[in-house]
């Protein structure tokens, strides 16, 4: 038998694989690029830059409404919020498979 | 990481409180054991920190009764919860890197496979045996301006005693005896004994059996003799 402290180890290794493909996955459902706005004669009009094939494009959009703005905006601070939490997930993925390779038995 | 999940864990716990969902809901599981420090603050205890796992899980005892509406997935969405469904059943789950949330209820009659819908809170429950005996018998722990209820400490340690026997794998098993144990101990120090011997007394027989079971497997003789003493 595997001891206790390995055993919990293993199971939140497994938590943490699972984990990492969920927040992949949750970045990828996520609305892709970011609003810029530009103030021309003073009416503000938005674009959406995006990466497409490794350049930045800048996507008209005009005048949006304060909702779709609302969801960019979200978006924006989920992105940021995930990818933090991804790059933690994968420490702790490096950490637990570290911890499992002695052969002990703790 | 232990402070950054005690931290987390507080900050579910002010949501709930301020959503008013809190007072229908049981912290149960390994985070017992951490809350349970303030009730042994007269005598020596040691939580058992160093091997908790991210579980955090909440009982509702009856979940048809809940009375406030509030979509738990988007309560705790900014705080970076994800939603996963678990299983072939779609048990739903919200994962954290340093805290993984889902709730539970005490089954009833046959049981079922299938999650029990928590149309109220956006979210759904597992059903699991024995549990009932987390309800009945319950106590507030203070935590900054707010009470949480967690089950009482005999309890939680019977509880364990019951389900450590039917775990598949050996190293939960053992972690579920030795938190009974070590609980148990702890309340036999802190004088506790008689309400120890009340709560298996008021336990159905087949119960009581599984737990002097439990407690042979542990080889705690002393607490074993203390409980079948007339």
């Amino acid at each position: 038998m595997r001891g206790v402290i390995k055993g919990v180890l293993a199971e939140e290794l497994e938590n943490s694989l699972r984990m990492q493909k969920e927040y992949s996955g949750a970045l990828k459902k996520l609305p892709k690029g970011c609003l810029a706005v530009r103030k021309i004669r003073g009416h503000e009009y938005y674009y959406l830059v995006k990466r497409i094939n490794d350049k930045v494009k800048y996507i008209y959009k005009g005048k949006i409404s304060e909702e779709e703005k609302k969801q960019y905006e979200e978006a924006k601070e989920l992105r940021a919020k995930y990818r933090k939490l991804l790059s933690q997930v994968k420490k702790q993925i490096r950490f637990l498979r570290s911890s499992l390779r002695g052969k002990e038995a703790i | 990481m232990e402070k950054k999940q005690s931290e987390l864990c507080l900050k579910i716990l002010r949501r709930f409180h301020k959503a008013g969902i809190l007072d229908d809901l049981i912290l149960i599981g390994s985070w017992c054991i951490y809350f349970y420090k303030e009730y042994f603050s007269n005598i020596s205890y040691i939580d058992q920190t160093t091997i908790r796992t991210r579980d955090i899980d909440f009982l509702i005892d009856k979940p048809a009764k809940l009375k406030h509406t509030v979509n738990i997935p988007e309560l705790l969405k900014d705080l970076g919860f994800v939603t996963i469904f678990k299983g072939r059943e779609g048990y739903l789950k919200l994962d954290h890197p340093d805290l993984m949330l889902e709730f539970l209820v005490p089954e009833k009659g046959k049981g079922t496979d299938k999650p029990v819908p928590l149309t109220k809170l956006g979210m759904n429950a597992v059903a699991l045996r024995f549990l009932s005996l987390l309800t009945e018998n319950i106590i507030k722990i203070k935590v900054e301006d707010f009470n949480i209820s967690v089950p009482h400490p005999v309890n939680f340690a019977l509880h364990k005693l019951i389900i450590f026997q039917r775990r598949l794998k050996e190293d939960k098993a053992a972690k579920d005896r030795n938190a009974a144990i070590e609980i148990l101990r702890a309340l036999i120090t802190k004088g506790e004994a008689v309400t120890i011997k009340q709560v298996f007394n008021s336990m159905i027989p087949k119960w009581q059996k599984k737990v002097i079971k439990g407690l042979e497997e542990a080889k705690e003789k002393d607490i074993l003799s203390m409980l079948i003493r007339k």
